[in-house]
Parts: C-alpha cells; structure tokens; sequence
C-alpha cells in the first residue's frame, strides 16, 4: 500500500513533463475513438445504403446471371409470377419482396446522354424492400404508377433535368436490338446513396418488361427480411428452391457488397494500424518519463536499496506512476473521446472537400459521415491503455531499480 | 560474540585497466552500543568501509559477520534483506523521498519491516520524530525543513526501524557547526537511550570529541583505533 502511495505520490513531481504525457496520451485516445467511431459509423452507413437502396437483406437470382450481374445481361433470367411471388412472400423472416428487372440504358435528355442503371419496379412492392420513398424532393414513388421515371437529383442536376421533363432511355432488348423507353420524370430522390443518386433510373416493371422484351420476366428479386432472420430465410429460400427445382439461388447483401466487405477489411486493418500507432505513442511516452524520472532520482534510488527495498518493490513503485499515467491519460482521452464522437455521432463530417461522393472511393455514402457509438471500445481503449502503460513501465523501472545501490547512493 | 566483525577485508576497485585499492584489508571488531567515529583524510577507504559494513558493496577478499552472521558473500537480495531489518543509514545529504512528509519518510522505513499494527507503527514513527526534536513538524514536506531538521528525519528513518547498527557517511557535512553539534548531539542521545550501535565517519574534529572511540583509516588501512574517555555529551 505505501509503494502505491509513492507511486501516486510521485506523479506530482515533474508536472509539465507528466502532464504533457498524460495529454499526449488522451489525444492518442481521443484519436483513436474518433476515427474507430468514423470509421465504424462509414461502415454502418454504407451497409444500410447497400441495403436500404441496393440490393434488400437477400437477392434471389440465377447463379449465371448473378456471375455477370455487373454487365446487367438479360438472360438467365426468373419468370415472374403470382405463385413464385406468393411462395416468397411466405418464407419465414421475409417481410417484403420486390421484383426487379435491371437493364442497361443510355439517358438521354435531347442535349446530353449518360450511361445508366434502369430498374423496372413495382412502386407498392419495392416500398417493402427499399427507403427510397422517403427521400424524394420532387414527386413521389407514386410517379412509377403512372408510367413516369424516378432519378437521383445528382443525375437530374448534371443533366439539367427536372420534374416533367421528358427523356429517353436507349435501350438494348433481350434479342440485342435497339429500342427507347420515353418517359416523364415524375419524381427525383435524393438518397445517401451515391449509386441510386448518380446513375439510378426507376422504371416501371411493366414498361422495362415490354420495351426490353423479356415478357414476364426478371433480372432478381430484394428481400427485406425482420432484423437478424437473414440466415433462416436464406435457409429456408434455398429448400424452396431445391422442392421446386428452380434453378435460383439466394445472397445476402454481404455477397452484392464486395466494396463494403473491402471496406470493413480495410477498416479492421485501419483501426489496427491506428491503434498501434496510439499505444506506440503511449509506451513512447511512459517509457521516456519512466526513463528520465529514474535518472533524476537515483540518489533516491539507492536510498531505497540501503533501506532494504528489493529490486521489485522499486519497480513495482514505477509502474503506479506509470499506471496513474495512463489512467489520467486513459480517463481524460475517454472523456474527450465522449465530447469527440458525441458531436460526430450528432453532426457528422461533410467529405464535400472530396467531391462528397464517396462512391468513386468504393465507399457508397453521400455527403456526411456520422460516427457511431461503441461504449465497449471506450472501455477497451481505456483499460488496454492502462495495461500497455504498466507493460511498457517494467523495463525502464528495472533498468532504473537495478543500478548499483553504491553509485546510486552517491550519484550527483 | 561482537556485533559486527571485519577479518582482512579488502576492495579493490578496477578502473580500466588499473587496480585502485581502497581497502587494505581491514581488521574490526565492533561490540553492541558503540559510539565509533571512522575518520582520515578524503580517499582513506571511510565510504568504502561503510558501504561493507552496511551491505551495500561486497568486499573483493576478507570476511564481514554481523550479528554472527557472515553478510559478506551474500546474493544481491540477502543483502537487501540484511539491510532492511539490520541497518540504519544516515547520508550526508539526506536522501529524503521529497514527495512525502516527514512523517511518511519515516514511515517509509518502519513499512518495509511490516511486523507492527497500524496503530503502533503510527505511534512509534510519532514518538520517533518527538525524539529528534521534530514534534510539530510531522507534516512538513523535506522542502519546508531547514538542513538540520532534515538531518533529524534521516535520523528517526535509520532508528525507527530499530536496527543493530546505524551507519552515518559524513553526517554533519553539509550542515553549519551549530546545527552539526545539535544532530550529533541527538545521535548521542540515542545511542544512550536506545542502545543502538552508531559508526559514523566525518572530518569534523569538533564531531569527533563525542565519539567513544576513534578508528583513523590512511590509505585503505587503520593506523589508529583507540576507544576515549566523553569528552562531550
């Protein structure tokens, strides 16, 4: 008890230098629990775009055309009817389905023209699956009924489009032959999603089918399935498939989201590198104070020796200073770590210094990046902080402790 | 059976390539409630005969028994463990912990023995610091105490513990001869009361009027050890 009353003890001598340590170490902290909030807030944000605008929590497609979905084929594709829809809708954990047939067109606005993904929707099935909805600025997803398209504001922007405008969408049908799909925008969202912004064009599912000439059929189908059931739908799709003997397989979302699969990798690996780089800066810190208080304190040293002191108990001394280094750092690191994401959680960071789509970078997010909340990793951050602190004591404390007792005692 | 026995203890230190004796082998015997003063001139072996007698250095040849135990082929940490229950050290500079009060510097001494309740090692570090002349002053940081006073600390931290011997390198060196004369003069008092063993070295020939015996080391050897009547008290 009376080495950790020295130990503490000791942490006033050498203020500015134990303060300038601490400090450094809560910055380090406050770093660390920034960027793992920003960086697991960009991950969150782009898997419920992937989800909320993409691809649903499952797709259901041929095995060949989801090979060469990228290329937006249209063979392989599923024959769509009231019984494969009815059958679907009962599968357990599916709450919402929607049909998709997903072309390539080239938009052309009578000035312009731009390469884009066409979806041919059912408005009332694909509100189950997607948000959309939510976030139109001019018209509604009730447009698709009337035989108008939906586009993003950033294509309606670059192509100078807006509400009622006609445009043209040039289109290759299921036999190769050219044919257009002239519709009136009747609604321009404007997602988190760069893809749905950028180069999306809804459709109706009817129209695309006639124009494209595919009949009643579809390029895939989004699920939304309730929270956590993906793998009992996913199960229970591919029994259905198998009794049925369709030739159709189920992905989850993970599977449509290499970019965002890639993007957790690399955030693992990100927060790994910027966590070593935060406990490399507090065992710099800690072992340059321990260091520089054992040679400031050698006469004291060898005092402890002549009293009786084994090498161990003046280590152990050390390692409280220490210790309560990296707890004053830890705690006030946590602290500005809550104000830190707190505000980022709250209000985000605009990437419009980037261009603010954040697609070109294969992170699917518009705009801001909110933080999110990970209390366990404060609570990680602070107590590894405090174990790296006492670690990285140990050597400098016994190099300090193990000076001859003699030449310590008369060291000047 | 003497408290402390020196049989031709030697240390040769080894500077480079050259043999530097400081001790040339040292024969001593020193008896329960001694009052010996070691002096000579600067480079005669005192600090080297202190830092052997007080398990700090081991010596190169020769033999050292304290307490009938032979201390001078012991490991690193038997060593430690001989000084922690053994031997009290008074420094010339003081070497207070500058952290803790006087209180707890003297405190610091009687915790690592560990063998008195709390309320008795309170009340001992107490009457310790009483006894030194240091009532009132128990919460005083060593900052806040003049040379002398801090002397008096060092000298309740070596007795608090209640060891055999008390070893003091220069005790009064850096204090004025009043405030000198008024620490030995403690030290004297405790050697009477308590019946600890005190060794001590200096140059000071006023000091040395309260010793009961004188040992004069020249050049690592002892060339005069005689015990004196008090000539001050």
């Amino acid at each position: 008890m009376f080495s950790i009353k020295l130990g503490l003890k000791n942490l006033s001598r050498q203020k500015r230098r134990n303060i300038i340590t601490i400090l450094v170490i809560a910055f380090a902290f406050f770093g660390y629990l920034f960027m793992e909030s920003m960086m697991n807030g960009m991950e969150e944000m782009s898997i419920d775009n992937i989800k909320h605008f993409e691809t649903g929590n499952i797709q259901i497609a041929h095995p060949e055309y989801w090979e060469d979905r990228d290329e937006l084929p249209l063979e392989h594709l599923i024959e769509w009817d009231s019984e494969l829809g009815s059958d679907l809708r009962q599968t357990e954990g599916v709450i919402g389905l929607s049909p998709e047939l997903r072309f390539s067109a080239n938009l052309n606005n009578g000035i312009d023209e731009m390469r884009v993904i066409g979806v041919g929707v059912v408005p009332e099935n694909y509100n189950q699956v997607f948000e959309t909805q939510d976030y139109f600025i001019e018209g509604s997803m009730s447009a698709l009924e009337e035989f108008r398209a939906v586009i993003g504001e950033q294509m309606a922007r670059l192509l100078d489009l807006t509400i009622n405008d006609y445009v043209i969408l040039l289109v290759r049908t299921k036999e190769d032959t050219f044919n257009t799909i002239d519709v009136e925008i009747g609604g321009i969202v404007k997602t988190l999603n760069p893809v749905m912004n950028n180069r999306m064009v809804l459709v109706p599912l009817e129209l695309a089918q006639e124009r494209l000439n595919v009949e009643d059929h579809i390029t895939m189908l989004s699920l939304k399935t309730a929270s956590g059931e993906e793998e009992t739908s996913i199960q229970s799709l591919e029994g259905y498939f198998r009794q049925k003997g369709l030739p159709l397989q189920s992905y989850t979302w993970r599977e449509s989201a290499a970019n965002v699969i890639a993007l957790a990798v690399a955030k693992k690996s990100g927060i790994g590198a910027i966590l070593s780089v935060v406990l490399l800066i507090g065992m710099v810190g800690i072992i340059n104070n321990i260091i520089l208080s054992g040679l400031e304190r050698t006469s004291e040293i060898g005092m402890m020796k002549a009293l009786g002191m084994k090498e161990w108990e003046i280590v152990f001394v050390f390692m409280v200073e220490a210790t309560g280094i990296g707890v004053f750092g830890g705690f006030i690191g946590c602290l500005l770590g809550l104000v830190g994401v707190n505000w980022v959680v709250k209000n985000g960071i605009s990437f419009r210094f980037m261009g603010a789509d954040m697609s070109a970078y294969g992170i699917p997010i518009l705009d801001r990046i909110y933080g999110t909340w990970n209390g366990s990793t404060f609570y990680y951050i602070f107590f590894l902080g405090i174990f790296v602190a006492l670690l990285s004591s140990i050597f400098p404390a016994y190099w300090a402790a193990h000076k001859d007792p003699v030449e310590a005692i008369y060291h000047r | 059976m003497p408290l402390l026995e020196l049989k031709k203890v030697k240390k040769i230190y080894q500077q480079g390539k050259i043999k530097v004796p400081a001790l040339r082998g040292i024969d001593m015997v020193v008896e329960e409630g001694e009052f010996t003063t070691i002096f000579g001139p600067s480079g005669s072996g005192k600090t080297t005969l202190l830092n052997m007698i007080g398990c700090l250095d081991t010596p190169t040849e020769g033999e050292i028994h304290l307490n009938g135990n032979k201390i001078s082929d012991l490991s690193r940490k038997e060593l430690a463990m001989t000084r922690r229950f053994n031997i009290g050290f008074i420094f010339q500079s003081y070497n207070l912990i500058p952290v803790l009060t006087a209180y707890e510097n003297v405190e610091f001494a009687i915790r690592l023995i560990g063998r008195l309740a709390e309320k008795e090692m309170r009340e001992k570090v107490l009457d310790m610091l009483a006894e030194v002349g240091l009532k009132g002053l128990e919460n005083r940081r060593p900052n806040e105490l003049s040379g002398g006073e801090k002397q008096r600390v060092a000298i309740a931290r070596a007795l608090v513990k209640e060891p055999k011997i008390i070893l003091a390198d220069e005790p009064t060196a850096n204090l004025d001869s009043e405030t000198a004369q008024d620490v030995i003069q403690n030290m004297v008092k405790m050697n009477r009361e308590l019946g600890t063993t005190f060794i001590f070295s200096t140059h000071d020939p006023q000091i040395m009027e309260y010793a009961r015996r004188l040992i004069n080391l020249k050049d690592g050897m002892i060339s005069v050890d005689k015990k004196v009547d008090l000539r001050k008290e």
